[in-house]
């Protein structure tokens, strides 16, 4: 019996292999036609590291949802992205454009499919593993965006954006894009201050449920959205202290006792659940100042927290009627 | 408090023994009152002692008023629930299987639970408490039948531990890809994996304090028959017990008290097993506390009390906004570990290694065979592997390649798969090797790299020297993997060497240390990055994505003296692995032989780890398998295994990269859902 098994395994293997001989590729041994390179474009990306381009990236790569979106805010359509169902969940604001090929998952994108879209760059955070960047680069050009710092979000996300518009050749629409966002930031700071809420204290969060457990995920002021909260004229009411990268914190339903009377926004995804409604029944929650006076707004769907302009411009939109509409 | 009764034998020492165990009862209970006090007045909120005082006696305001009735009581009230449930169903579990290393975290309990509402999370349906309380307990339950109906109860405790440790894993590396493939459905889900006692109002409580009262009450009727059983099963059904069954109601007992606890608090390490480890010692001075029936109220206490010290030791130490990102139940493992390393060394080692398994001792030409056709299908794997991918190749690809004359895509292509499949072989191979040794010297079946905290040091190096780092070297990582590993190993063999390595003991004190190092790990992870748990999750789950050659080298060089050890000192390992007299007797140096097999062992295992993670599984089957296949003979086992744990690994990282491409799953993930079922097989077919 087992001897009948493992002759079958040996027997499969070597058909298998025999039927594996051939190539997919000729070798480099028979010249491909070359074109001949426009302008060249040197930048430095936010490691330090210097790159050069043959010219403006036409087919590009990108392996976090927030270079994801620049590159679609900037119109340039990703050859590749990571978890491409993921990104059409969370981020509505900047909906994929073109039929990009999935990488894989953020943490781990598959170099083999990288390598077989053959693109002419590749954008990634400083999220991702050296080891995997240092492989990228034998693929393909790599610039390395910062993922995050909370000591300036909106700066890093305009940086970013300046960074990928170098290397597309797409400046000008970089230049809009900013414009769009200060615009929106204003527009929003007025609106707000028109409804009397000029300096209202805020509290942005996110939270989870697990079994009968609550954790709740604070935006303090090192946040992108704690940041934008503070643009817009907002103050914000946190006072546990952020991490260093994207300016979270975590507590739980007893730590939402100190924040006094604020206004109360949450993000929450129909795909994951809402875990503030789960409090409904809970009696610390229902003591807060700021539930027994209703301030407590639930954002739409698919507003990423830790995109660029186009989703915090979708935040502004989204917060500004939450808390102007009485 | 213990309800102590009097019985007809030996009652004027019975009164004295009474007055000793309730002196112990009371002790401890009033240690569980001290602790609970002062975690009422720990937390987020601007609460202390004053304003809890006020709520109490109902004078204070209403918003203090409701965060001590709805979040501090609730949490105090489910430590000690949680720790008495587990204390209880672990001295339960132990008693019945006569096995000291007997737990609900060794019986799949934990696992099947976390994996089902891992299912629950991802599928993204939301369900009231209840409901996914419901479906952790049926996954805490479903795990434990498997686990149960597979070993058979009372035949042979270790194989009982051996099919749950297997089961967990398993469960576990399944729950681990859910996590790594939904990040954002699963975020919740990693936290309460590491258990933690907060409580959102008294829902959980309320509906969980019934089901532990019940089994609570069940398991004190059933007590005298549990005392029966110790005396052997033989002695037992002289007094007319009825064996089997007191087996079973009792197990199914301490499995409905783990799977209430974990619904309540998520699986919170090691108190079930260290509780009745801190209760032992205790019995044996004060005779009373041998009998169940006072025993296991007292173990309950003990529980209550690891529970709720290391809630109030978290929350002391700790600023109140950073205890709410470390979960108790990590802290509950660490200081479990500690103890149960303590306790091993304070306690005689009385068992033996169980006789070992009968086998057919197949002749020369079998084994030859084995060996070519393991040969021919690994080879068959590695061209396999080399060829599928994302990007299917053909070998004219390779060949090119190997000439240094292919296509720039097939060039990228193959300078990172061929590295990954390299590292996926050797790291199987070394593994499997060191199972084979550790195997060998412990004469334990339940030995391996893993189990003896040396994957579980290698890793903790490794991750520390990665989240302080950025970008460490391949030789610089090989090197903190065995610094780690070699730290954890000297504690655990240093400290089993002093009673010239105990069976029992050196495992005991393994199982403590590798959960230690994991509670670690987990804690490491949470502090440096709490929002990038993906990151060092990937790298825990044994991947061998993004691996270049110079990574794999330490891993090669070290197998390769090992392989060379091990050959050229095949008879002293037979010998070593036989007995503890005949070595002995042939005038063998045990205690120096051993030492030499288990530094090559920890030296394999590191760079293993170094080379592709932490991958469990391969240093526990391997072996097994290739004992199955050839006999006992090292000179066979050897080999086998060797082929046997590069072809798993092989297998795994293959798979892992090819079945939901272009997401890879981690190799180690892979080896325990490859391992698992073919573990439950040969545990079948080998029963007795």
């Amino acid at each position: 019996m087992r001897r009948n098994l493992l002759a079958t395994a040996a027997v499969a293997v070597a058909a298998l292999s025999l039927a594996a001989c051939g190539t997919t590729e000729p070798s480099s041994d028979e010249p491909a036609a070359a074109d001949k390179p426009a302008g060249k474009i040197t930048l430095t990306d936010h490691t330090g590291v210097k790159v050069t381009l043959d010219g403006p990236a036409k087919k590009v790569v990108a392996t976090e949802w927030n270079v994801i979106e620049d590159l679609v805010a900037l119109g340039v359509a990703p050859v590749g992205v990571a978890d491409v169902k993921g990104y059409t969940a969370w981020n509505t604001a900047a909906p994929l454009t073109g039929d990009p090929k999935d990488i894989g998952t953020r943490g781990e994108p598959s170099i083999d499919t990288v390598a077989a879209l053959a693109p002419d760059l590749v954008v990634a955070t400083t999220d991702l593993s050296p080891a995997v960047v240092k492989q990228l680069r034998k693929v393909a050009p790599v610039i390395e965006v910062t993922a995050a710092d909370a000591a300036d979000q909106i700066g890093t996300m305009n940086d970013s954006i300046d960074l990928i518009a170098k290397a597309t050749g797409t400046e000008t629409k970089a230049d809009a894009l900013k414009k769009d966002f200060e615009a929106s930031v204003a527009e929003g700071k007025k609106a707000l201050e028109d409804a009397g809420l000029g300096g209202a204290k805020i509290a942005s969060a996110d939270g989870y449920v697990q079994a009968n457990q609550v954790s709740v995920r604070a935006y303090t002021g090192g946040s992108l959205l704690g940041a934008v909260n503070e643009r817009l004229g907002l103050e914000n009411a946190w006072t546990v202290k952020g991490d260093k990268d994207y300016g979270l914190a975590t507590t739980d339903v007893e730590g939402l006792t100190g924040l006094g009377d604020v206004q109360f926004t949450y993000v929450a995804n129909d795909a994951d659940g809402d875990a503030f409604s789960g409090l409904a029944k809970n009696a610390v929650w229902k003591s807060l100042p700021f539930v027994k006076n209703g301030d407590v707004h639930r954002l739409p769907d698919g507003v990423w927290m830790f995109g660029g302009p186009r989703s915090m411009e979708a935040y502004i939109d989204s917060l500004v009627d939450a808390l102007t509409k009485k | 408090m213990a309800v102590i009764e009097n019985t007809a034998v030996g009652r004027d020492r019975t009164a004295a023994a009474t007055t000793g165990a309730v002196a112990v009862a009371a002790g401890l209970a009033l240690l569980v009152v001290v602790l609970a006090a002062v975690d009422i007045t720990q937390g987020t909120a601007d609460v202390g002692a004053a304003e809890v005082w006020h709520a109490l006696t109902g004078t204070a305001q209403a918003g203090d008023a409701s965060v001590v009735v709805a979040s501090r009581l609730p949490r105090m009230i489910a430590a000690v629930l949680v720790g008495v449930a587990l204390g209880m169903s672990g001295a339960a579990l132990q008693a019945v299987s006569r096995n000291v290393l007997a737990s609900p975290d060794t019986l799949a309990v934990n696992a099947g639970s976390y994996l089902s509402l891992g299912v629950i999370a991802v599928t993204g349906t939301t369900l009231p408490l209840l409901a996914s309380s419901g479906a952790a307990f049926v996954g805490g339950l479903a795990a434990t039948a498997v686990v149960l109906g597979l070993s058979g109860i009372g035949r042979g405790t270790v194989r009982l531990v051996l099919a749950g440790s297997a089961l967990a894993l398993g469960l576990n590396a399944v729950t681990e890809a859910l996590l790594l493939l939904f990040p954002q459905r699963t975020e919740g889900l990693y936290r309460w994996g590491q258990g933690g006692v907060g409580q959102n109002g008294f829902d959980g409580v309320a509906q969980m304090a019934p089901v532990i009262g019940v089994a609570f009450a069940g398991l004190l009727l059933v007590a005298r028959r549990v005392d029966a059983l110790a005396l052997g099963d033989d002695a037992a059904r002289g007094l007319g017990v009825p064996v089997r069954g007191t087996r079973i109601t009792t197990v199914v007992l301490a499995t409905l008290l783990a799977a209430a606890a974990v619904t309540l608090a998520g699986p919170i390490g090691f108190v079930g097993l260290c509780a009745p480890a801190l209760v032992r010692p205790l019995s044996r001075r004060f005779r009373g506390l041998s009998r169940s029936r006072v025993s296991l109220p007292v173990t309950g206490l003990v529980g209550a009390a690891l529970v709720l010290g290391s809630d109030v030791l978290l929350r002391a130490v700790v600023p109140a906004d950073l205890a709410v990102e470390v979960p108790t139940g990590v802290v509950t493992t660490v200081v479990g570990g500690v103890f149960l390393v303590v306790m091993a060394l304070r306690t005689r080692d009385t068992a033996g290694a169980d006789a070992p398994d009968r086998l057919r001792i197949p002749g020369r030409t079998a084994f030859l065979t084995t060996v070519v056709v393991l040969g021919v299908v690994l080879a068959g794997v590695t061209v396999g592997a080399v060829l599928l991918g994302d990007s299917k190749l053909l070998l004219g690809d390779v060949v090119n390649w190997a000439q240094g004359h292919s296509g720039r895509v097939v060039t990228y292509v193959l300078d990172t798969r061929v590295p990954r499949v390299t590292a996926a072989l050797l790291a199987g191979a070394a593994l499997a090797l060191s199972g084979t040794l550790v195997q060998a010297v412990t004469r334990n079946p339940l030995a391996e790299p893993g189990v003896l905290g040396v994957s579980g040091g290698a890793g903790l190096g490794a991750v520390l020297l990665v989240t302080s780092v950025q970008a460490p070297g391949s030789w610089a990582i090989a090197a903190a993997a065995f610094g780690g590993a070699a730290v954890v190993s000297s504690i655990v063999f240093g400290l089993a060497a002093r009673g010239g390595f105990g069976q029992n003991r050196l495992v005991l004190l393994g199982v403590g240390v590798s959960a230690a190092t994991a509670a670690l790990i987990s804690l490491v992870i949470v502090l440096s990055d709490p929002f990038d748990t993906t990151r060092a999750l990937t790298w825990l789950s044994g991947s061998t994505y993004g691996r270049t050659m110079p990574d794999v080298v330490p891993v090669a060089l070290v197998l390769a003296v090992g392989v060379a050890a091990a050959v050229a000192r095949r008879k002293e390992l037979d010998l070593v692995a036989l007995d503890e007299d005949t070595p002995k007797l042939l005038g063998l140096g045990l205690t120096r032989a051993r030492l030499g097999f288990l530094v090559l062992a920890v030296l394999l295992g590191a760079t293993a780890v170094a080379a592709a993670g932490t991958i469990g599984f391969v240093g526990l089957v391997a072996p097994h398998a290739a004992r199955a296949l050839v006999g006992r003979r090292h000179v066979r086992v050897v080999p086998v295994a060797l082929l046997l744990g590069a072809l798993l690994v092989g297998l795994a990282d293959l798979a892992g990269r090819t079945v939901i491409a272009p997401a890879q799953l981690g190799a180690g993930l892979m080896t325990a859902v490859i391992g698992t079922p073919y573990f439950f097989y040969l545990l079948v077919r080998t029963r007795r």
